[in-house]
């Protein structure tokens, strides 16, 4: 990031800074506070993330050019704000799930399409948006994220790449890893609260 | 129709790049064409558009409150104050003792 918001030349008035930050910025300032609240999971953090992100943009304003993306330049800020700052004093413990990581990181191709072919389309659809946020919340960080940035504020693999500063291919790669775990969530999730799924579908056949 | 697929893992990483509008010109084709004779793709299109459609549609969007927004203008606003005030002071020091 910081490559980003190095100061340069001063590119506008004391006066344009403002229309800048109004125009440019503040438009973008509720997707800012629910990814920083899905980042985070508490209000009090979400609240601080997102006003350190826009001071820091205040502070580099320089270093943006007016009609360029703003909202992919403030996401990539306040990111990193949060992984710099609010991860490693957050409130809450990690709740990285490391078996989960760990499974999904090294499950072969063949285990993935296993663990995720018995949700049904029609169950997802049932499903109410607190347990679909449950799900949601209950994934690692890093594919929260990218689940976020693209499912819910509509990045392309292009822009997400620059926020996250990986390559697309990585993009691509943690998409599909971050919808498969969240695919076994939401299929737990389902089977916990009676939902049908063709594992509950074969279970009753055998009966 | 097929009822295997051969390549379920480099079809749902092409149906999920589809689903999001940063798919290929190329991926794009090969789904148009190919994507209806084969039945695993298509039960894995409409899932993965299930999922996607649940998270756009049914996570609460958080609305930032707007106390936040009151405190990032005032303290903006104060940062400009103390700036004007400290280049009014230098300008001040510089007249007084320029001559």
């Amino acid at each position: 990031m910081e490559e980003e918001i190095v100061e340069v030349v001063a590119r506008y008035s004391e006066k344009e800074k403002y229309v800048v930050f109004d125009k440019e910025f503040m438009p973008h300032i509720d997707s800012m506070y629910n990814f920083a609240f899905r980042l985070t999971n508490d209000e009090d953090d979400a609240n601080d993330l997102v006003q350190d992100t826009y001071l820091k943009a205040f502070r580099f304003i320089n270093s943006f050019e007016r009609g360029t993306n703003a909202k992919a330049w403030l996401f990539r800020i306040l990111k990193n704000s949060f992984i710099n700052d609010y991860r490693k004093k957050s409130k809450e413990p990690s709740k990285v799930d490391y078996h989960d990581v760990e499974t999904t990181y090294n499950s072969t191709e063949d285990a993935e399409m296993d663990a995720t072919s018995d949700l049904r389309t029609e169950t997802v659809q049932d499903m109410i948006g607190d347990e679909v946020a449950n799900a949601l919340n209950s994934l690692p960080v890093d594919f929260r994220t990218v689940i976020i940035l693209c499912d819910i504020e509509g990045f392309t693999y292009e822009e997400m790449a620059k926020i996250l500063d990986i390559p697309i291919g990585t993009v691509r790669s943690r998409l599909h890893r971050a919808r498969n775990l969240l695919k076994e969530k939401l299929k737990s999730y389902a089977l916990s609260m009676g939902y049908k799924t063709n594992d509950f579908e074969s279970q009753e056949e055998e009966i | 129709m097929k009822q295997k697929c051969d390549n379920q893992q480099k079809c749902m990483k092409m149906i999920q790049a589809v689903l999001d509008g940063s798919a290929s010109a190329e991926e794009v084709e090969h789904f148009k064409l190919n994507m209806d004779a084969c039945m695993p793709c298509i039960e894995t299109y409409k899932l993965e558009k299930s999922v996607k459609e649940a998270m756009q549609g049914k996570v609460e969007k958080k609305c930032c409150p707007q106390s936040i927004v009151v405190d990032i203008r005032a303290k903006i606003g104060l940062a400009l104050l103390l700036l004007g005030f400290i280049f009014f002071e230098v300008k001040i020091f510089h007249i007084l003792f320029s001559c």
